[in-house]
This record gives C-alpha cells, sequence and structure tokens, in this order.
C-alpha cells in the first residue's frame, strides 16, 4: 500500500483545506510525508509478504483504529507536545482550544456566548 | 441557519453591513479572544469604533432596525435593537495606543463570509493587564495560556 498524494491533494481540496495546514494540524513535518510517499509500500515488509502469499489485499486483514479514537490520540499527542514545551499552561486549556481551532469562528463565539448565560438548574 | 440560536443571521448581517458601508470598527474584548479560539466565555460583543459620530454607522443600525442610545450620566453609549442586543461598544481601550495604531496589528477572522477585524490576543491580554479588574485577573491565565499554543502553533507552521 503507498500513498497517493493526488488522493490526498484532492481529499485536502474537498475539506477546503490546504497539505501545510493539514501538516501541522497532525504534527507531521513534510519531510516525513514526502519520505513516505516515495516507499513503494508504507507497510512493513513482512505484511506484504503475508499478504501476497495468501494472495488477498493488506486491507483483508487490516483493521483501522476507530476514526474518533485515531482523532483523540492524536489530539492528546499535540496537547502533550505543547505541554511539554510549556509546562505552565494548563492542559485543558490546550485541548479545548485545539478543539475551538477546529470550529468556524462564528461557531467559537457562540459557544463562548452560551456558556456564560445563566445555566438552567431544576 | 437554525432559529434560536445565540448569535445568529441578524447579528452576522449587522457585522456584515458594516464592513459594507465601510465603517471602520474591531471587535475587542472577550469575544475577539473567544473568535481566535481562546477557551472563555462573555455575555456581549465588544464593538471598537474609531468613530461613533460616523453617518455610515447610524446608516447601518437604520437597516438593521438598531440604534445608538447616547452616554447618559455614567453610561456610556449603547445600541439598542433586536440584531445589536449582543453588541456592547468600547469607547476607550485602556493601555492600548489610538484605533489606528491597533487596527494595523489587527488579526482578522471570517465571520459569515466577511473578513472583520478583531483585537490580537496580545493586545487584549496588554489592555486587561492594565484595568486590573477582578473579573479580568480571573481570565487572565487562559489568554495568556490561549497565546502561548497559538505561538507554538505559529512556530510548528514555519518548521512544517
Amino acid at each position: 500500500m503507498k500513498i497517493s498524494m493526488q488522493k490526498l491533494g484532492r481529499i485536502c481540496l474537498e475539506r477546503k483545506t490546504s497539505l501545510s495546514e493539514v501538516l501541522v494540524q497532525s504534527q507531521v513535518s513534510r519531510n516525513a510525508l514526502y519520505s513516505l510517499a516515495r516507499k513503494d509500500s508504507v507497510l512493513p515488509r513482512s505484511i506484504d509478504a503475508i499478504a501476497a502469499h495468501l494472495n488477498v489485499r493488506v486491507s483483508d486483514f487490516l483493521e483501522e483504529e476507530d476514526v474518533l479514537v485515531a482523532k483523540s490520540r492524536l489530539l492528546l499527542r499535540m496537547v502533550n507536545r505543547i505541554a511539554e514545551k510549556h509546562p505552565g499552561i494548563d492542559r485543558d486549556n490546550i485541548r479545548h482550544m485545539f478543539l475551538l481551532l477546529e470550529e468556524k469562528p462564528v461557531e467559537r463565539l457562540r459557544r463562548a456566548l452560551v456558556r456564560a448565560q445563566k445555566p438552567d438548574i431544576r | 441557519m437554525p432559529k434560536n440560536l445565540i448569535f445568529d443571521d441578524k447579528e452576522v448581517a449587522f457585522l456584515r453591513e458594516l464592513k459594507r458601508q465601510k465603517v471602520q470598527f474591531m471587535i475587542v474584548g472577550l469575544s475577539a479572544a473567544a473568535l481566535q479560539g481562546a477557551p472563555v466565555v462573555t455575555q456581549d460583543i465588544d464593538l471598537w469604533f474609531k468613530d461613533l459620530e460616523d453617518p455610515n454607522l447610524r446608516k447601518v443600525l437604520k437597516k438593521v432596525g438598531g440604534i445608538l442610545v447616547p452616554s447618559i450620566g455614567l453610561n456610556p453609549p449603547m445600541l439598542a435593537g433586536d440584531a445589536v442586543k449582543l453588541f456592547d461598544i468600547v469607547v476607550h481601550m485602556h493601555g492600548l495606543g489610538s484605533f489606528d495604531e491597533e487596527l494595523r496589528k489587527a488579526a482578522t477572522v471570517n465571520l459569515g463570509g466577511s473578513r472583520i477585524n478583531v483585537l490580537p490576543l496580545s493586545r487584549i491580554i496588554k489592555s486587561k493587564s492594565v484595568l486590573g479588574r477582578e473579573k479580568d485577573r480571573i481570565v487572565m491565565k487562559a489568554l495568556r495560556d490561549a497565546l502561548h499554543i497559538k505561538q507554538a502553533m505559529f512556530i510548528r507552521r514555519r518548521q512544517t
């Protein structure tokens, strides 16, 4: 299985974002991506060998991690990275800010205004 | 857009019309911080106008069904009307330069398809640190963290 830069570019276009922005948000360097893209397979040779022997596609015996789980892991990695560089920063603030930056500005403002309203406690 | 949303079409239309009529303003305070991703809460949206006497401001208010209520006693001027009731007027920003000086350093955010000027996080922090109010001291940690996070992301972006 190899990386298709064309498919990646198309997805970025559909999401109205740039590859540069995606790399920043995923904390992946450009060098790392292009190095992987040059390989004939991004999987270990042993996995390709097993698939070839069984005459199946590797995707037939690979399971994808749940998207939400993968996203959460990535978010926590980013939180850890920033927290390590800035020990005084509140981790919750880092996490909330990353989540807010995924929203459009108008949504960020709505959340700030809604949270400031008096709670309806029954 | 769904109804009963706080900050919906009518508020966006007001800001868009201000831009269209070339009224010079920027969003300041915690609403500006929230727009830039800071995890804060706010009860209103603070607007800093270059000139409250700008006839185009009155034109915009008339179009959206709002009015400018002049300052009475110790009360600052305010906006009244359904489309503008979430907005507060800021007449002076403590600890900062003139409107034009701050506008040169302003950030912009996309609101409803229009690029709106907002006071950058660093300037919001500067202003609040000068004010020194209890409610500002409480929120300073979140604002400073937000600024550090943005700076860390900017450094990361430059390295990529």
